[in-house]
């Protein structure tokens, strides 16, 4: 695993981790345990986001990034024997 | 409206081209219990969705569902990348090729397009909710089935992942359910329905 993946896969899990406690928030949205959770996870997002596009281009699309935002590899293109 | 995130919700990392698995988990992508149908269902069971928990639910879990569709494929474009016309005819994998090459197109693994007929928008709170209980295990379902044919780590990996969100799809669907419920005739849940009838 590089270090691109490395990140990916660490930014992967922390936001699985919010998008786990935002669906149980809609079926419990009045428990505040979770929501503190979620913002945790949120602020750790925040950072290995910002440390991912620092360093390998824009994850979300964002104005005047027209060749950053179009560069390889597209995420079905992903490992595999022909990349 | 929606903004693209650019990367996948779950890694897929696959190592070895398999046609004949792609014929097979391609149902996933267009196939009578995939994740075009789940994604489309719920997008749009929620225009006639009453109460708030279960508008931001049927969103919530619609967009995840796009996600797994991308997930989808990307397994089935991997599977199907440097075949060699040898490989294409003895997987069986010429038939889906003369038509489709090796672009992905939403279908069943018999080869049946993407039909609107597998799922429903009923606009009824309890029958819609139905609905998508029983259209997560159908997916999970099919996901143990896809388990069951395959044999390489790579492709199972992402497939486990997707596997475990319809469960957890299903316990919020059923929470939503007892959501509704809560707010209906206690007496008879079907007294009316909040979708449509005024009280």
């Amino acid at each position: 695993m590089n270090k691109r993946e490395k990140l990916l896969r660490n930014l992967s899990s922390a936001q699985f981790a919010v998008w786990e406690l935002h669906l149980y928030l809609d079926t419990h949205p009045s428990d505040m345990q979770a929501a503190s959770m979620l913002a945790q996870y949120e602020k750790k997002c925040r950072t290995l986001t910002e440390e991912y596009e620092e360093n390998f281009g824009p994850l979300t699309p964002k104005f005047a990034q027209g060749v950053e935002w179009l560069k390889n590899p597209w995420p079905w293109e992903n490992g595999g024997v022909c990349d | 409206m929606w903004t693209y995130n650019k990367k996948l919700q779950y890694p897929v990392n696959i190592k070895n081209p398999n046609p004949k698995l792609a014929q097979i988990i391609i149902t996933q992508y267009g196939g009578p219990d995939g994740e075009l149908g789940a994604s489309l269902r719920y997008l749009t069971q929620r225009f006639s969705m009453p109460y708030a928990e279960l508008k931001g639910l049927l969103t919530d879990v619609g967009t995840e569902e796009l996600g797994h569709l991308e997930m989808i494929g990307a397994i089935v474009y991997q599977l199907t990348r440097n075949l060699s016309i040898e490989q294409i005819q003895a997987s069986g994998f010429d038939k889906y090729f003369v038509d489709h090459t090796t672009g992905v197109y939403p279908q069943a693994a018999a080869g049946v397009p993407y039909s609107a007929l597998s799922m429903q928008s009923k606009g009824d709170v309890l029958t819609d909710l139905h609905e998508n209980l029983a259209a997560e295990q159908k997916a999970r379902t099919t996901y143990d089935n896809i388990l069951r044919l395959v044999d390489d780590p790579d492709v199972a990996d992402p497939i486990k992942f997707l596997r475990e969100r319809e469960v957890v799809h299903y316990q919020r669907f059923g929470e939503g359910l007892r959501l509704a419920t809560d707010r209906l005739d206690a007496k008879n849940f079907y007294a009316f329905n909040p979708s449509f009838d005024k009280k």
